[in-house]
């Protein structure tokens, strides 16, 4: 699980920055400067990094037994400008803290009785 | 009558959280009582049967529209990058294969939805209940452990013999703790105390 999340994470990072390059500083050449180094060469390798971070994304996203539709938020972060970053965020909270969390916690002793 | 204290959501669990059960469970384990109208049967047989209608649900049928759209439209882009590839741009080589790729991709999604759900159905999932037994919490929010606490369960003698049953089976499973095989699906034995 751990590993799973870091390679995620890892892959989020990598995928949500070149984007990030493409449309802001590759695009904007292209049009102004009708210089397509950027957005040509960055965007053929962020569409191939995208893969990987599918594969990543939805490995991740089985181990914590997501549902549809936030797995198919999750799955498409990876192609929109600054929303990777926003989901990488809500990953985090909602799903690969508490479920680190519960994993430590089963390591531990067995569920004593409880009172409230 | 004590109420239930009501556990955390329950997620389904696929088979792989069975490898190493011990990782997954919380705490004292029971036999989950075998449900009566479900015999041993083979899998594929159970199939026939009318567990596959949940697939024309509205909410599966909107699903299974999606992906054929979803598939449908990138098999469509991957052979509009064909087009411009032949046409002279060479990147779009890239994306003639990317596209289908994905494609490809989203059957395995969808069909894996689909297999997830009938494993459920089928109760060949198992319910694992992932959340912390209740030591992150504040204190007096909610549950706490009570190892060390003084609860008082002596004026109420099922609220007793519930605490002493969930001793035993704590004893038990300590004991039985390398050959967990019958391993079931509920985790959390929680004592009730009057709140």
């Amino acid at each position: 699980m751990r590993a799973a999340a870091l390679r995620y994470r890892v892959m989020a990072y990598i995928t949500g920055v070149l984007i990030i390059v493409v449309c802001f500083a590759g695009i904007p050449l292209q049009i102004v400067a009708h210089n397509t180094i950027i957005s040509n060469d960055v965007a053929t390798v962020h569409g191939f990094l995208y893969i990987v971070y599918v594969v990543f994304a939805y490995i991740l996203a089985q181990k914590l037994k997501m549902r549809l539709g936030p797995t198919i938020l999750l799955l498409l972060a990876g192609t929109v400008p600054i929303m990777t970053f926003f989901v990488e965020r809500w990953m985090m909270r909602t799903y690969i803290r508490p479920a680190l969390a519960a994993e430590d916690a089963t390591t531990g002793t067995a569920q004593q009785p409880v009172a409230r | 009558m004590p109420d239930r204290v009501d556990g955390p959501p329950r997620r389904r669990a696929t088979l792989d959280d069975m490898e190493d059960p011990g990782s997954v469970l919380t705490g004292p384990v029971v036999p989950f009582p075998p449900e009566p109208d479900e015999p041993e049967t083979d899998p594929s047989e159970a199939a026939s049967g009318p567990v596959w209608r949940f697939l024309l649900e509205p909410r599966w049928l909107a699903w299974h529209l999606f992906a054929v759209v979803a598939v449908w439209g990138m098999l469509w882009l991957g052979d509009w990058q064909y087009h411009r590839a032949v046409g002279g741009n060479g990147l779009s080589w890239a994306y003639t294969f990317e596209w289908p790729l994905f494609a490809g991709f989203g059957v395995v999604f969808w069909a894996r939805t689909i297999r997830d759900e009938f494993r459920a159905r089928r109760g060949i999932d198992t319910v694992v209940d992932y959340a912390p037994p209740g030591q992150n919490l504040p204190g007096g929010i909610g549950m706490q452990q009570v190892n060390e606490l003084a609860y008082d369960d002596t004026d109420d003698e099922d609220l007793a013999s519930y605490n002493a049953y969930l001793a035993k089976l704590s004893g038990k499973t300590k004991a039985l703790s390398a050959g967990r095989k019958a391993m079931t699906r509920d985790p959390g034995h929680k004592a009730i105390t009057h709140g």
